[in-house]
């Protein structure tokens, strides 16, 4: 088992570094000097060349990416342009908003999708299927934001149940807190939970087929204990994985559900940043976001060991 | 307990791809809104770019079927154009992943276990990581915004997903006897793949586009919606929920509208996509799952 965890947590630090690595070249290959993009209409020579000296532009580009390493390391992701405060900071500030919405969405979106998913399959090609299947097809056809806007205009502007956007902090108190992330919740989970229904299905469909829950059945275990204990533990394990997997269509949800609630989280950061120009913030937020995912991918993977010891080998 | 994921009898699908519902409703579905796109570039009802400011925010009426914006423009003659907008993205898009995808697919399944494969396969599970609105993010934070970046974007998300998606098929192409065969006569890699592997392949390349087609409509919306993908004044249906954000409180019907448009056209091409799963690859009844 030691082994298994150490090969992941190399394979962990290896894809950080090309992701890191990755992330940097393209930045660097596309067109566009990031100097004059942050001074945008106040870019004269003069100007550029004093940004490219303060943010250590000018020097070679593989030194500064030892140095963007370096500093990604330790923490010290240098100064915003555009707030003038610690990026770091201004990182972790954020995440107080898009870590418990992430959270948040994944919770709801597993407990609405594994239920569905196992209800269709337990009446697999019944009219409870058929509704069960078509809801989830149309749960993946709604684009988040617009949910969002849908929930705004019915429990905020027309029932007044809910703010309509914004966050108090969580110093107002933590229910206040929660009270303004679960619409963006509600929408970020939606289509989450259509795709995590379907496959629960599946799953749920191919465990039915194993010889164990013939076993069960013969032996007299009852219908709904035999989906209890048997089916919907296997069933599960490639669930988990795949909500695992999705953390990543999470991510690159907040970054729109943020900016259709004005939530202060890590996804208006970014796109506030590109808006005000300011490169250095969306390059460490990018390099962040695929950081998360990857070190998602990674949970998934040791927990996948951790549950099924056949994949310890591979 | 009713039996779960059956075997199909192959030829009942290839006789009659009419009883698939999935199919019919999602091609009619497509093909009004490849109609509307088409007809937009002659006629629109108004011009949908015009201003017409003492007629903003009206209702559905015989004048303004779906009613006007905050501007005074024609919604309906707006989504006619969003929806060539979309379709063009759309196409596009999916075009440069399912091209450089089958390519790289199919040369990684001819030099199966060598270090080209390794080197496709990591790189495509490399990007995977990489949603499509996290690439457009990282592209126009320097490139700036526009409807090209977005594409680029979305292509460029679609490349690792088909190219998984052709190995895995030519894999088992590959392990065909006529494939054997042909080897054994002399005929090269490229040959095989050409001859043999992209024709019996060609069908799941065809339901993923489809598929892939509609999350690249609502990849395009999510970005435009952000202000990343297509410019005013051109009409998008995700710049449209944008700016129908402001006026929601008199007008809630210009946040519905395009919403709608959206789910209907991802919906049409979902639809597509299974249905033309069902009659393409009959191995498995998948009509449901």
């Amino acid at each position: 088992m030691l082994s298994f965890i150490l090969r992941r947590v190399a394979a962990l630090a290896l894809t950080l570094c090309v992701t890191a690595a990755v992330i940097f070249i393209v930045l660097e290959i596309l067109p566009g000097d990031p100097a004059a993009v942050m001074m945008g209409v106040n870019a004269t020579p003069e100007n550029v060349a004093a940004i490219r000296a303060e943010y250590g532009l000018d020097r070679p580009a593989v030194e500064r990416f030892l140095t963007w390493i370096g500093g990604l390391l330790t923490g010290d992701l240098g100064l915003s342009y555009t707030y003038r405060v610690p990026i770091s900071s201004l990182i972790a500030e954020r995440a107080q908003v898009t870590l418990p919405l992430a959270a948040m969405a994944v919770m709801l979106s597993a407990s609405i999708g594994i239920p569905l998913g196992t209800l269709a399959a337990a009446k697999a090609n019944t009219r409870t299927d058929s509704l069960v299947m078509g809801i989830s097809q149309l749960g993946l056809a709604v684009p988040n934001f617009w949910f969002g806007i849908l929930l705004v205009l019915l429990f905020a502007v027309t029932l007044g149940w809910f703010p309509a956007g914004g966050f108090p902090g969580w110093g107002a108190g933590v229910l206040a807190g929660i009270k303004t992330l679960i619409l963006p919740a509600v929408a970020l989970a939606l289509p989450q939970s259509a795709i995590l229904a379907r496959l629960t299905r599946s799953a749920v469909l191919e465990a039915l087929q194993e010889d164990f829950v013939r076993t069960a059945r013969a032996k007299g275990l009852s219908w709904p204990a035999t989906l209890r204990k048997h089916v919907l533990r296997n069933a599960l394990v490639p669930v988990v994985t795949i909500l695992g997997l999705q953390f990543s269509v999470l991510v690159a949800g907040a970054i729109i559900i943020e900016n259709v609630f004005s939530l202060p989280g890590l996804g208006r950061l970014m796109f506030q940043s590109i808006a005000q120009h300011d490169i250095i913030v969306v390059k460490d937020l990018v390099v962040l976001f695929a950081a998360l995912v990857v070190f998602m991918n990674f949970i998934v993977d040791v927990a996948y060991g951790i549950i099924d010891p056949r994949l310890r080998r591979t | 307990m009713s039996g779960p994921e059956t075997i199909a009898a192959a030829p009942s699908f290839r006789r009659s791809p009419w009883r698939h519902p999935s199919l019919i409703i999602g091609g009619i579905i497509v093909a009004l809104i490849v109609t509307a796109a088409l007809v937009s570039l002659v006629w629109t009802p108004h011009p949908p770019t015009k201003l017409n400011i003492p007629s903003r925010l009206q209702g559905p009426s015989a004048t303004f079927w779906l009613g006007t914006d905050h501007f005074g423009r024609d919604v309906f003659s707006m989504l006619m154009v969003g929806a060539r907008n979309s379709l063009a993205v759309g196409i596009v898009a999916v075009s440069i992943g399912a091209v450089f995808g089958v390519l790289l697919g199919t040369a990684s399944a001819a030099r199966s276990g060598s270090w080209l494969d390794e080197a496709i396969m990591r790189t495509a599970d490399f990007t995977f990581a990489f949603p499509a609105v996290l690439s457009a993010v990282m592209i126009t934070a320097l490139a700036g915004p526009g409807v090209v970046n977005a594409i680029i974007a979305i292509g460029i998300y679609n490349i690792p997903i088909f190219a998984r998606l052709t190995r895995s098929g030519a894999l088992q192409v590959w392990s065909r006897d006529y494939v054997m065969a042909a080897r054994a006569a002399g005929k090269t890699a490229a040959q095989i793949t050409m001859r043999h592997v992209i024709p019996n392949i060609a069908g799941l390349i065809i339901v993923q586009a489809t598929i892939q087609f509609a999350t690249a409509i609502l990849a395009e919306a999510g970005l435009s919606y952000l202000g990343l993908g297509t410019q005013p004044p051109n009409p998008s249906w995700g710049r449209m929920l944008f700016e129908a954000q402001t006026t929601m409180q008199r007008q809630p019907l210009l946040a519905i509208f395009p919403g709608l448009t959206i789910v209907v056209a991802v919906l049409g091409c979902n639809l597509l996509g299974d249905g033309l799963r069902d009659v393409l690859d009959p191995r498995v009844n998948r009509s449901r799952s």
